[in-house]
């Protein structure tokens, strides 16, 4: 059976850190803390898992977690559930994208009070 | 001397070049498709699901009139099992003219949602709204009771779950529901001429491929392609069974709306019968999450689930009021689409395609390919 593929468009910044914690993800704020985001297979509309990591040693409050298709402004049908794993992983279970294309990860994260928006594309074919 | 020069060329080439006219990209889509048919588990939410007794009893009881509070008619006066579990009504009729088109009942088996509004999260809760609805079989769970109980069927229905007596109105209803849910599992639509295609790329034998006529073909290559038909039809039921708006006018009347997915939640999130309710048997509550996490948005309004496109031939008229009266239509409906019309926050992907006629048979030829060869 074929299965839809998914890949991130390679964004900038390498990672430094954290590599096996999955891709890092952009954020627009200069020191950032890095977050890195890891992913299985992701199938078309079947809820997939995704695994998310605070690289620098800081401490987190809240965690969120969105995604949309720019190309036409559909977001996720169901909202995400975020489990703090303890060391700075959170996980984001049922999520699903439930049409082919570009998506924008969207994952938004408190410090204390000041709040990051990073995000990653993901391609789902 | 044109035609002649292509002719040639045909022999020519047949020997080296297949009459597959899709790109290695294309092909890859179109193993997406399938395989067909798809291996379903039981539904771990209904204890009788795949269970040969209730299923025989579902047959017989969604045949019956005794389903409907005055005996009126059975499951099947709108769901006939001779037209492919619906009728040919652009809108849906029993005691009354209903707002919207019978669904045809087959490969049901293991969906998300159920319904145009997607009102129920399992087939078995999809099953027991229709006994109840003042509009379709109008019992209540006392006279589905009285009923059953005094009906041929109730060896059978004792057989499965023990003394109907001492069992309360409310169980024996999701009970019977639960046996015409083991039924409806059971229907689905065969292998097509799609499928062979479909297995034949993945087996690399271009010459079967070859057989799959080539307006099909290129109307499969519209429907993955410049048509964005996929972007919603797609995996092996050609649905994503998620709700959108394709431009389908949803004014009942003047003053009222069919409001699709909005009513639809309204619907299942006010009731006792979903997957993480009280009802369900599975301990696990495995498919819960859905009802518990599903957003609610205000383009909701207006938008109505992906019908799948397996056997879609058999099953005009189509959309949710039934107001397109053949495949051709709805072609037609999505080439002029006006895209002012589609409200909310629209659906960017639908525009208006302005196909040709050569384009339109194409599709269509594609879109017969997914029902069996009468
Ligand atoms: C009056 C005609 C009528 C009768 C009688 C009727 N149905 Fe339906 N059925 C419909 C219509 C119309 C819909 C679509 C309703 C909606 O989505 O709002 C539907 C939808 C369904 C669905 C969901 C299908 C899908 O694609 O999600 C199931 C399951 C179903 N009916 C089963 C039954 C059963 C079982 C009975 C008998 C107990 C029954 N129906 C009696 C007209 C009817
Ligand atoms: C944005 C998602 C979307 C796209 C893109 C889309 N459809 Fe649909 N399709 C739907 C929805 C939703 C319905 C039901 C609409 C309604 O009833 O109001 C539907 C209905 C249909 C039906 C009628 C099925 C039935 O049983 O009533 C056919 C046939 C169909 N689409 C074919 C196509 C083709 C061919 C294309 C490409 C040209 C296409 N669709 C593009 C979502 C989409």
């Amino acid at each position: 059976m074929i299965r839809w593929v998914v890949w991130f468009l390679v964004s900038s910044g390498a990672a430094v850190a954290c590599e096996t914690a999955g891709q890092r993800m952009s954020s627009e704020i200069q020191n950032a803390p890095k977050v890195h985001v890891a992913l299985d297979e992701i199938r078309l509309s079947q809820p997939f898992s995704i695994l998310l990591t605070v690289c620098d040693d800081v401490a987190v409050s809240e965690v969120r977690v969105d995604a949309i298709m720019p190309a036409h402004q559909h977001g996720l049908n169901y909202a995400p559930k975020i489990t703090a794993l303890g060391d700075r992983v959170f996980r984001a279970d049922n999520m699903l994208f439930h049409m082919p294309g570009l998506w924008e990860l969207r994952v938004d994260t408190n410090f204390g009070r000041r709040s990051i928006s990073y995000t990653s594309d993901v391609v789902l074919k | 001397m044109k035609v002649l020069v292509t002719a040639a060329f045909v022999v020519l080439a047949g020997a080296v070049r297949s009459e597959v006219l899709l790109s290695d990209d294309e092909i890859q889509q179109t193993l997406s498709f399938g395989p067909w048919p798809i291996s379903l588990q039981s539904d771990p939410s209904n204890r009788v699901s795949s269970d040969t007794r209730a299923i025989a009893l579902g047959a017989a009881l969604f045949n019956d009139p005794v389903l409907s509070a005055d005996s009126a008619f059975s499951c099947a006066r709108c769901h006939d099992p001779e037209q492919a579990f619906t009728t040919s009504d652009a809108r849906a009729f029993g005691r009354v003219l209903v707002d919207r088109n019978t669904p045809s009942l087959r490969n049901l088996a293991g969906l998300r949602w159920y319904g145009w509004g997607g009102k129920s999260d399992s087939l078995w809760a999809a099953s027991l709204h229709p006994i109840i609805e003042e509009q379709e079989m109008a019992h209540s769970k006392e006279s589905l009771k009285a009923a059953i109980s005094e009906s041929i069927y109730i060896d059978d229905f004792e057989a499965i779950f023990g003394d109907i007596q001492i069992q309360d109105p409310e169980l024996v209803l999701v009970n019977t529901a639960k046996t015409l849910s083991a039924y409806l599992e059971t229907l689905a639509t065969g292998r097509t001429q799609f499928d062979d295609f479909r297995d034949a790329l993945e087996n690399q034998d271009l010459a079967a491929a070859a057989n799959y006529p080539e307006a099909a073909q290129r109307g499969l290559q519209l429907f993955i392609g410049r048509g964005n038909c996929v972007f919603c039809h797609n995996g092996p039921r050609f649905s994503n069974n998620e709700f959108h708006d394709a431009g389908v006018p949803y004014f009942l009347s003047e003053t009222e709306v069919d409001d699709g997915r909005f009513g639809g939640l309204n619907f299942l999130l006010s009731n006792a019968y979903t997957l993480d309710g009280n009802w369900s048997d599975d301990a696990e509550k495995q498919g819960a999450w859905v009802v518990r996490s599903v957003r609610r948005s205000h383009s909701d309004f207006g938008t109505f689930r992906t019908p799948s496109l397996r056997g879609v031939a058999e099953t005009a008229p189509y959309m949710h009021d039934g107001s397109l009266i053949d495949l051709d239509a709805v072609i037609r409906h999505y080439s002029e689409i006006d895209t002012e019309r589609l409200h909310a926050d629209g659906e960017a992907i639908l525009s208006e395609l302005s196909l040709s006629e050569q384009e339109i048979a194409d599709l269509t030829a594609f879109l017969e390919s997914l029902s069996k060869v009468p």
